[in-house]
């Protein structure tokens, strides 16, 4: 039964000092919401025998069945201690590294955290992620050791060697911590000196440097968890029981009489008691006594344990627990199972919440007592310095550390960390309640309005016709009905048009002023900058938007709800230090955002996420007509969830980019029931591909020469190719030039390609957004054929390109390169990709795609007709390579012959109206712009219409074929992926950058998971001041699909990898290799039975795109099912 | 009783039997099922996966080898193994059933990667991935006629899926240019077949940048020639009009 009123916490969130913001953090399955269950039912929420069992903060089904937490969510409590009130309120984090997100979400909100470690297993991955979390967003932590009653029970340790244990344990957090402000320390001293260098230069140099005197002058013993400050409890969640050292040195002190100060000070650590002396000595290691603490404290619950769950002494326990003095009901005293009367003695003997939330109390701090520095972090984002800001953001400051809340000039300021979807169903103000009188007789009201107004309607209808039947009333009835339930509940907002079920409600903290219900607040989109905003007024005078600020929006707080796990309440006004949930900004904020009442304030630091996005998957309903509830689901889910991004690609494939592969998992459930709710149907991870060719390799994999293969694989590729169309359309060159000509007969093209030199590729995708805008100049002046009009780029954009274009020469050296900058025509695919077309058609210039930087601009007239249609057939073939239609890279495709109906197209002005009759083009081109020449566009168009009437009869006969310019495209994508067969293919994998932290003993069990996954270890060295291995590896994104886990399992979690994209790299072997000479045949088999790598890639793309695939029905004859014959 | 013991008797299971009709006989190979079109499609090299035996037979259900001279005269030699390829190309067959059902499969998938390449989802002007056509197509119930090309059956079912799902041939870029003398007689003409008009300029002559259906391409160029004797052009600027990039949903 709760025994606390919503009124008593309504009143306590006035007062900051008391209110307590703590999280729970710890790595997974180390026990948070078992120790959260503990502190719920102090309050009375839950019931003492339920407490770690009902796991009451996760809420969702989910949750509960796989047993973990997956969304941080919080709840109020009460706690009295020393007659003062206390309003705790905890933040319950997931400790899965997939859902990381939701503890970055949760630390942001919070003063202090509580950190729990399991004593078995010690410090953990995660152990060390939040704990740099905490650390990074400056907030305190308290250390809870949990798990204590495992060493009794299942490790069945003496309480010395539990003693020893548990000292290791909180070792290595505090070295943890150690190493976070060492490196601190370390990254100051390093900016200082290089402050110090700076000035030094003048005066004599001060040599002596010592590297440690950085560590002398900082203190930093407060930050290490010791039981002798206070700021750890031991416990057993489970069982319901925890202690601080304080608690038995209370009890002691009256027992034994000695000094509680200074039981508190020994009762751990190297100390013994000496029983004839009475007094605590230290020491205890060296003289081989028992420490104060397994003598006092551990023996002792050592003995209860023993009693209970060992021995099942009855007797015993009962004089146990006169002598403590507890009342144990007799119903638990006789249970049969000892887990349900050592649970029950132990809650009453060492209560867990009592313990864990006075150390709340003491020792974490409250709201008031915010530190300057986090409140800078949190107001200057992206680097910028603090004193950078405008004057009055700096002034926010004050307020952030007054954190008042009443006051007329108090801004309020306001941030939310995330919002989560609830059931509208679930609010609380439309769960059924009782009536108030005024409600009742308003009611009525409307009732009778309501059936006076149908009365009336019935009364005009029938008139005009007297067979209006009731049917046509019924809809008029109900959307009256409609409106009414709105009326009732204005906070009911639908984020859906027909499916009201889902309504989010943004998880925040007030730092400053009162938020009230109604109240209009500013939201600061992250790329808010305060400098524009602070002459604007107050928002509360604001009628309007302002315009003309881009990442500003007013909003309207709908409602104001106390957070208590699953369920809400209602408030009407949070003071500041508060953490609430604000319903109805689903329209205003996307993740995360800062509202404040003044324009002044800036945007938060955004959230610091742990985990990147990198499982793509892409999704579609199972019925295809469903299309749009799934795109509505997804943008729900993408606002609910911190860590998910969702888009639609290209292709039209809408894809899915989760953390990983449990929190796709949680996605695609949450898409399913709650925010689609349609079935869907889920692919397998998408691993992009690139294409590519490379220079002609003088030796194979077995050192043999590598000439006799090549022609061989050039033969069966030609022949494979002259299949399907006819022949006589296409010839290749020995050296690789391929000539296609359109089927209509009128132009030939012939094209080679190149592969790129080294650094190529990677410039031009460096180099993307000037290209672009390279480009759309180039095309501007293309159009408008009038030099004078179009506009010129900026100043420092010509630089950036005149710069890019000396790279880029640098880098095409040797005589196959020359003149080859010049001679670029396009960029592919996208026109702005890592792929070159170069021209290079004797006595064909056309104007450069370096026009921008070059004076000499040529007329727009200078390009030859369907010079368009080049370019484009281009962008097609690198968009889409012959292998298995993924993007080319690093290709150059040179085009080198261009002849249209066999003639020689380099025209002069003289031959031009001879030439336009020859060139006959099927649909004609009225405005042939010639090239290589100054003439006007009069002249041509002349040519134009004289030629356009002699072929009129033609042209009926090539137009089977279409028009020349859409053959042409095609012609010249067709030459290009021929060109491209005829060099060596290879493709290229996206590689992962992995980043693994082991420590040693796992090192070979990581290496041996990264080799099997064709992964490569670049470098590996040892974490200074710790066994921690940092291992940097590569890791083709297409191996990554279950690596994570794989990695985990391996090494029993000790090793967590992070992976990031990182470059493209070639697989080197080539996927249409075949085995040709003895020596393979002997090595391989005759099918080349272990499929290389690149073939693997291949098959598995194709497959998915659903491309012909060269796969045997049956692969072995001999082992079909034999269908025996009755003999 | 019969003449053959247990133990020199060979029996054949799993038989696919490849005939062909020879001057005047009937020559047979015994092959193993689903092999012979990977060896017509050249994806098996080795003939021992496809060949049973390397004997010609008359019947192979009998077990009648061939005579020699018979072969002799019909093939001009004895070399069974030369016999037999020859026979494994040209002869006919009954296909296996999972050869037909990969065969079909092929061909669905291919119908549907035609319709995905040819349209788009008029909502967002993006394809719809292959995967998702396909289950459409499934659902319409489209099943697929082997005689008939790919390409007529993608537009066919094309017309069948506008009914159930929202899906449109993507559009072709074009552009117009018909002299003066006859753009203002031809404009109106033009119109059934423009979808969406980008830019229009008039200056004596019209020039018009439209994007129109691919399959009244055809059509609306027979008009311009027609109607000017050649004197207006018809430019493709893309194939294909489709959105590009990846948006980000929010």
């Amino acid at each position: 039964m709760r025994h606390i009123e919503l009124e008593k916490l309504r009143e306590l969130q006035r007062n900051p000092s008391n209110i307590r913001n703590i999280c729970i953090l710890a790595h997974v399955d180390h026990g948070k919401t078992t120790l959260a269950d503990s502190l719920i039912a102090s309050n009375g929420i839950i019931s003492n025998r339920l407490a770690g069992k009902l796991r009451y903060m996760d809420s969702l089904k989910e949750e509960q069945i796989r047993g973990i937490t997956m969304k941080s969510s919080s709840i109020s409590l009460f706690f009295n201690m020393d007659e003062r009130e206390f309003l705790v309120n905890l933040i319950d984090s997931p400790g899965h590294v997939d859902f990381s997100s939701e503890v970055s979400t949760a630390v942001r909100l919070c003063d202090g955290a509580l950190v729990v470690v399991d004593v078995v297993e010690g410090v953990c991955p995660q152990t060390h992620v939040v704990l740099r979390q905490a650390w990074l967003e400056h907030i305190r932590p308290c250390l809870v050791l949990n798990k204590i009653d495992r060493l009794i029970t299942e490790l069945k340790l003496t309480p010395s060697e539990a003693h020893v244990q548990i000292q290791k344990v909180l070792e290595q957090v505090n070295a943890v911590t150690g190493s976070l402000f060492s490196s601190k320390v370390l990254e100051e001293n390093t900016d200082k000196e290089s402050n110090c260098k700076s000035s030094e230069r003048e005066g004599p140099l001060n040599t002596l440097y010592d590297w440690s005197a950085g560590f002398e002058e900082m203190d930093d013993s407060s930050l290490y968890f010791s039981p002798d400050q206070g700021n750890v409890v031991f416990a057993s969640a489970l069982d319901g029981w925890g202690f601080c050292v304080e608690h038995f040195a209370r009890l002691y002190a009256q027992k034994t009489g000695v000094k509680m100060e200074v039981l508190r000070k020994t009762l751990w650590g190297d100390f013994y008691l000496d029983p004839k002396a009475k007094k605590m000595m230290k020491g205890a290691q060296a003289k081989g006594k028992k420490p104060v603490f397994v003598q006092l404290v551990l023996e002792n619950v050592w003995a209860l344990y023993d009693a209970i769950i060992n021995r099942r002494d009855k007797d015993k326990v009962e004089k146990m627990v006169a002598s403590q003095g507890l009342k144990i009901p007799t119903r638990d005293m006789k249970h049969a199972d000892p887990k349900v009367v050592l649970s029950s003695i132990c809650s009453q003997w060492l209560p867990l919440a009592h313990a864990v939330l006075s150390m709340v109390c003491s020792k974490l701090p409250s709201p008031l007592e915010i530190n300057v520095e986090r409140v800078e972090r949190l107001l200057c984002p992206h680097l910028r310095r603090f004193e950078s800001l405008p004057i009055e953001t700096q002034a926010l400051k004050e307020s952030f550390l007054a954190c008042r809340s009443e006051g007329s000039d108090v801004p309020v300021i306001v941030f939310v960390s995330k919002q989560f979807a609830v059931d509208v169903k679930s609010l609380p103000q439309n769960q059924p309640r009782p009536l108030t009188q005024d409600e009742l007789s308003q009611r009525k009201e409307q009732a009778k309005r309501r059936h006076a107004d149908r009365l009336a309607r019935k009364r005009s209808t029938s008139k005009d016709r007297a067979e209006s039947s009731s049917p046509a009333r019924e809809p008029g009835l109900l959307t009256g009905h409609g409106e009414d339930v709105n009326m009732e509940q204005p906070g009911s907002t639908d984020t859906g048009d027909e499916d009201p079920a889902q309504c989010f409600i943004a998880f925040a903290r007030v730092y400053s002023g009162t938020v009230k219900r109604g109240q209009r607040l500013y939201v600061m989109g992250p790329k808010y900058n305060p400098v524009n905003g602070v002459q604007l007024p107050e928002s509360y005078a604001l009628p309007e938007c302002p315009t003309g600020m881009n990442h500003l929006r007013l909003c309207v707080l709908d409602d104001l709800f106390l957070l208590m796990g699953r369920e809400l309440e209602v408030l009407e006004e949070v003071p500041a230090g508060n953490v609430l949930g604000i319903g109805g900004l689903e329209e205003h904020v996307l993740k995360s955002a800062t509202l404040s009442s003044t324009a002044a304030c800036p945007p938060f630091l955004p959230l610091n996420l742990e985990v990147l996005p990198i499982v793509r998957v892409a999704v579609e309903p199972t019925h295809p007509s469903q299309m749009a509830q799934l795109v509505r689901g997804m943008r729900l889910l993408n606002q609910a969830d911190s860590c998910v991004e969702v888009l639609i690609q290209e292709s039209g494939e809408h894809v899915l980019v989760t953390a990983g592969e449990v929190h796709l998992q949680r996605c695609l459930d949450d898409l399913r029931q709650r925010f689609a709710k349609i079935e869907i149907d889920v692919s397998a991870p998408i691993i992009p591909f690139r294409e590519t060719i490379i220079r002609r390799p003088k030796v194979d994999m077995v050192n043999e020469d590598m000439g006799s293969q090549n022609l061989f694989a050039i033969q069966r590729r030609r022949g494979a190719k002259t299949e399907g169309r006819l022949s006589e359309d296409i010839r290749v060159e020995g050296d690789g030039l391929v000539t296609v000509t359109t089927p209509g007969k009128e132009c030939t093209v012939s094209v080679r390609a190149l592969p790129l030199p080294e650094g190529v590729p990677h410039l031009l995708e460096e180099s993307v957004e000037l290209i672009r805008s390279i480009e759309q100049f180039n095309s501007t002046l293309h159009e408008s054929q009038d030099v004078s009009s179009t506009q010129e780029l900026p100043e420092n954009t010509l630089d950036a390109i005149r710069n890019f274009k000396r790279d880029l020469e640098d880098r095409f050296q040797g005589m196959k390169w020359k003149n080859a900058v010049s001679q670029i025509c396009s960029f592919g695919p996208r026109r702005c990709g890592p792929n070159l077309l170069l021209n290079r058609v004797e006595g064909y210039t056309r104007p450069s795609v370096w026009q921008c930087i070059e004076n000499i601009r040529c007329s727009a007239g200078t390009y030859r007709d369907y010079d368009n249609s080049i370019v484009s057939g281009f962008q097609l073939a690198t968009l889409a390579g012959p292998i298995c239609e993924e993007p080319m890279r690093g290709v150059c495709f040179s085009l080198e012959r261009w002849e249209t109906r066999g003639v020689q197209t380099v025209r002069s002005v003289s031959e031009g109206i001879a030439e336009v009759k020859l060139a006959s083009l099927p649909s004609g081109d009225e405005q042939q712009s010639d090239t290589d020449s100054e003439c006007g566009r009069s002249t041509a168009k002349e040519g134009g219409s004289v030629a356009g009437s002699e072929r009129s009869d033609e042209g009926i006969r090539s137009d089977r074929y279409g028009s020349c310019s859409g053959q042409l495209i095609s012609t010249m994508k067709d030459a290009c992926r021929f060109a491209f067969q005829m060099k060596p293919q290879r493709m290229m994998a996206a590689m992962y950058t992995c980043e693994i932290q082991a420590t040693a003993d796992v090192l070979g069990k990581v290496y041996a998971v990264l080799s099997r996954r064709e992964g490569r270890v670049i470098c590996e060295e040892m974490r200074q001041g710790s066994a921690v291995f940092s291992i940097r590896a590569s890791l083709p994104v297409a191996e990554s699909f279950g690596f994570a886990e794989e990695i985990r399992k391996r090494t029993s979690g000790l090793a967590s990898p992070q992976l990031v994209f990182s470059h493209w790299e070639v697989v080197t072997s080539d996927p249409y290799w075949v085995p040709t000479t003895e020596e393979e045949y002997l090595h391989f088999g005759e099918k080349a039975d272990s499929e290389t790598q690149a073939k693997k890639y291949v098959m598995a793309v194709r497959k998915r795109k659903g491309l012909l695939v060269e796969e045997q029905v049956v692969e072995h004859a001999e082992k079909q099912r034999t269908h025996a014959r009755k003999k | 009783m019969s003449i053959f013991t247990p133990t020199n008797q060979v029996r054949l299971t799993n038989v696919a039997v490849v005939r062909m009709k020879k001057s005047g006989k009937r020559f047979e190979i015994a092959c193993y099922k689903n092999k012979v079109l990977s060896w017509r499609n050249e994806l098996e090299r080795d003939l021992d996966e496809v060949l049973q035996t390397h004997a010609v037979f008359i019947n192979v259900s009998k077990g009648q080898v061939a005579k020699r001279e018979d072969l002799m005269k019909a093939f001009g030699t004895e070399d069974t193994t030369e016999i037999c390829k020859k026979i494994l190309a040209k002869g006919e067959l009954q296909v296996s059933e999972k050869e037909r059902a990969g065969q079909l499969d092929q061909v669905f998938k291919d119908v549907a990667r035609i319709v995905a390449d040819m349209c788009v989802n008029p909502a967002n002007k993006r394809p719809y991935p292959p995967g998702v056509l396909e289950r459409a197509m499934k659902d319409i119930h489209f099943s697929v006629k082997p005689g008939r090309s790919t390409k007529q059956q993608a537009l066919e079912v094309i017309r069948q899926l506008k009914e159930t799902m929202p899906i449109e041939r993507a559009l072709m870029r074009l552009r117009v240019q018909v002299g003066a003398a006859d753009a203002q007689r031809l404009r109106p003409r033009i119109t059934p077949f423009i979808k969406v008009v980008e830019s229009e300029t008039w200056n004596d002559d019209l020039e018009l940048e439209c994007l129109a259906d691919p399959g009244s391409f055809r059509e609306l160029s027979e008009l311009l020639s027609k109607e000017t004797r050649g004197r207006a052009s018809l430019d493709v600027l893309s194939l294909k009009e489709v959105e590009e990039g990846d948006e980000k949903l929010e």
